[in-house]
């Protein structure tokens, strides 16, 4: 089964790709967003939907003031984390400074260029990623200065780590950090350049212990049979398989690493890893955490999304940020997808090239390193009924939730999820008709099995009398005809016999 | 009896499943077979496979029901159904084969029959089932597959009266004969387009010189 719609897939893309050569733009959608919003659904079919969130600003270097002085065009800025408080600390990696925003992103409250290392002035070199501990310490992956720097809330050097040594590393492993976060336990994780055994933890005072969530790589058959075939030549000139490397990392609050990967086969490009490195992440009813699921066709545009970060959110939800075509993906803890927004272009409220994404509250903000811009984007009414209502059934107040899933039916009556939430809730009341109505709309059938069966043990359970009566009276009839028939035939036989 | 339609040959339509070998044996011998059932027995398979298709319960079955067109799965298995008969036809011909086409038409579409009664058998049974229960349904599906392709076989077999071996060969040989069939049809399309493009830019030329 799972092969057929594999190639049924296949099958459909082709047919679409043609499709949407000779429809090109004929999809008219009632509002002036800048990109499309759409979902999918149990078919892997593209459905429209309203849209979750909209652009609702953009924050550029030069409106911002401190000090008196405009702090100028940012230069390829490459991360942004948010603080326990909700400032917003942003990694301007080509002025090689942080700068750290309130809240609204309105007021900058310090610049940090700079930091007092043991009596000498301290700087930085490329900085790509911070990260803000629950101490409030900011961890700076200072990239070309090859280290970690973590500075206090007044800007006092705590540690500084550098020149990891064990033996699973080479003598010559030169430490360029790119991405850096931190749990409850001051654990840092570490994300580094040319580094493709996983992600590099360090314990809190600095000592380097090892990998996790190294991600292995699987050789087709096929690929195999080509690598033996080949010449020493022609196998020198072919690609190493090498695993990806991790592109994106962000830990929940019960201490578990999330962490994106770019996966050419957009199957999964998350994982949410233990604290013994294994992948424990739930996959939807699609069995993809990979973003789009179409992706066919020829050119820059096509391909599998390309997740280039991610924001845990709250209540087991996640976004991701693919870079291929500027979408943000939000999956809950499920690993159904939720929503999905987003575009490049070069219109407000489109990227260019998203290289960071952070959930303020009721925004999310997205990090473009081209346009040196962080672009807001609001949640809607729909945006935050799908949000509360996911938030609701995390915590398992399913009952609570059915309210909101009602009104996200409203706004959208194609979305399964809410049909399988209001029908979760009939099925616990024991409304069994009714929630297989709705299960079956949602087509979740997991959940509709579940309230058929019960469905028919109370239908068999009632009319069993009738039944086994019916049965016992169908037996008795067939036994007594028969006998008759046997009668009637042994009559014939004998007169037959006597006629002879 | 009457060459198209009697009751005794819709009658001897299920003595032929039961009894594939000397059903079909008679069918070659005899005027016992009919085309037009067998044609019809092709035309509510497909109908059949669509209904399965459209409404099987979605806990068996994966297809958007609003992507199902009946019509032309009904075009795309007469189709099939011709392809078969024309090629299996044109290979035994030459390798001493004792059927007919008509023989061959009846072989297949009488082998029809456990076709249509499993698929809706299981499409009524995929009513009743739930998450883990699947076994049901396709267990009727691959019974009822499994004794239409005997069935076809036998007869292919019974028709030409060739033995086991031969027929398997025979409908290999119906394959590469089915391939080249359609290889040549499809030349034959292209070539027609040629043709009526450039009869038609002969007429666009005139049509604007003149």
């Amino acid at each position: 089964m799972g092969l057929s719609k594999r190639i049924r897939c296949k099958v459909l893309l082709i047919i679409m790709a043609f499709i949407n050569i000779l429809d090109h733009g004929s999809v008219a959608l009632a509002n002036e967003l800048p990109y499309d919003t759409y979902n999918y659904n149990f078919y892997e079919d593209i459905v429209y939907t309203p849209a979750a969130y909209i652009p609702s600003g953009s924050i550029s270097g030069t409106q911002l003031i401190y000090e008196g002085e405009s702090l100028g065009v940012l230069s390829n800025p490459q991360d942004i984390c948010k603080t326990p408080s909700g400032d917003v600390v942003l990694a301007d990696t080509g002025n090689h400074r942080i700068i750290i925003l309130n809240k609204d992103m309105t007021k900058v409250i310090k610049v940090i260029k700079d930091f007092d290392y043991n009596g000498e002035v301290g700087t930085f070199s490329s900085p790509y990623g911070v990260c803000v501990s629950k101490k409030n310490e900011l961890y700076i992956a200072d990239t070309f200065n090859n280290r970690i720097v973590v500075l206090d809330e007044d800007n006092n050097l705590v540690k500084i780590i550098k020149n990891p040594t064990s033996e699973v590393l080479e003598d010559s492993y030169v430490f360029s950090p790119l991405k850096v976060s931190v749990d409850y336990a001051d654990r840092i994780y570490c994300i580094a350049q040319n580094m493709f055994e996983g992600i590099m933890v360090f314990e809190n005072n600095g000592q380097f212990i090892g990998f996790i969530g190294t991600i292995e790589v699987e050789i087709s058959l096929w690929e195999k049979f080509w690598k033996r075939i080949a010449t020493k030549e022609e196998r020198s000139n072919q690609r190493l398989f090498i695993p990806t490397e991790f592109t994106g990392i962000d830990i929940d609050d019960d201490g578990f690493v999330y962490a994106s990967n770019i996966d050419e086969a957009g199957e999964q490009a998350i994982r949410r890893l233990n604290p013994r490195g294994q992948d424990v992440i739930k996959k939807g009813k699609n069995e993809n955490l990979g973003g789009d699921l179409w992706s066919a066709g020829f050119g820059k545009y096509s391909g599998a999304s390309q997740i280039t970060d991610l924001v845990y959110r709250q209540k087991g939800m996640y976004s991701l940020l693919d870079r291929k075509r500027g979408r943000i993906f939000t999956y809950d803890h499920e690993g159904n997808l939720l929503y999905i927004f987003g575009g490049l272009g070069t219109q407000a409220g489109t990227f260019v090239t998203p290289v960071a994404i952070e959930n303020i509250g009721n925004t999310i903000i997205v990090l473009d390193a081209y346009r040196a811009e962080i672009l807001t984007f609001s949640e809607t009414q729909y945006g935050s009924l799908i949000n509360n209502a996911v938030g609701l059934r995390h915590d398992g107040d399913e009952t609570k939730a059915v309210e909101l899933w009602k009104k996200v039916l409203n706004l959208d009556e194609n979305n399964e999820l809410a049909y399988v939430g209001i029908g979760k809730a009939y099925l616990t009341s024991g409304d069994y008709v009714n929630a297989m109505d709705y299960l079956k709309k949602g087509m979740s059938s997991e959940f509709y099995s579940i309230a058929f069966r019960r469905y028919r043990n109370e239908v068999l359970k009632e009319n069993m009398s009738f039944l086994l009566t019916g049965a016992v009276i169908l037996v008795i009839i067939i036994v007594v005809a028969k006998g008759i028939y046997r009668k009637k035939k042994g009559l014939e036989k004998e007169e037959g016999l006597l006629n002879e | 009896m009457n060459k198209y339609f009697s009751v005794e040959k819709l009658k001897y339509v299920f003595y032929t499943v039961s009894h594939p070998v000397d059903g079909y044996y008679w069918i070659r011998h005899t005027d016992k077979g009919s085309v037009l059932i067998a044609l019809v027995l092709v035309v509510l398979f497909s109908l059949s496979f669509s209904l399965n298709r459209i409404s099987a319960s979605f806990v068996v079955n994966e297809i958007d029901p609003r992507t199902v067109d009946s019509l032309t799965e009904l075009g795309g298995v007469l189709m099939l159904f011709a392809l078969i008969c024309i090629s299996n036809w044109s290979v035994t011909c030459l390798m001493q084969g004792e059927g007919r086409l008509k023989d061959i038409a009846i072989a297949i579409g009488y082998a029809m029959v456990p076709f249509i009664i499993s698929i809706n058998l299981a499409t009524i049974i995929s009513l009743f089932i739930a998450d883990g229960e699947e076994a049901f349904y396709f267990l009727i599906l691959v019974m009822g597959i499994s004794y239409g392709i005997i069935m076809m076989l036998l007869g292919i077999m019974q028709v030409h009266n060739y033995s086991l071996a031969k027929t398997l060969v025979t409908l290999f040989l119906t394959l590469v004969a089915a391939f080249i069939i359609i290889f040549i049809g499809l030349l034959l399309v292209d070539l027609i387009n040629k043709i009526y493009g450039f009869f038609y830019s002969i007429y666009i030329e005139i049509v604007f010189r003149v």
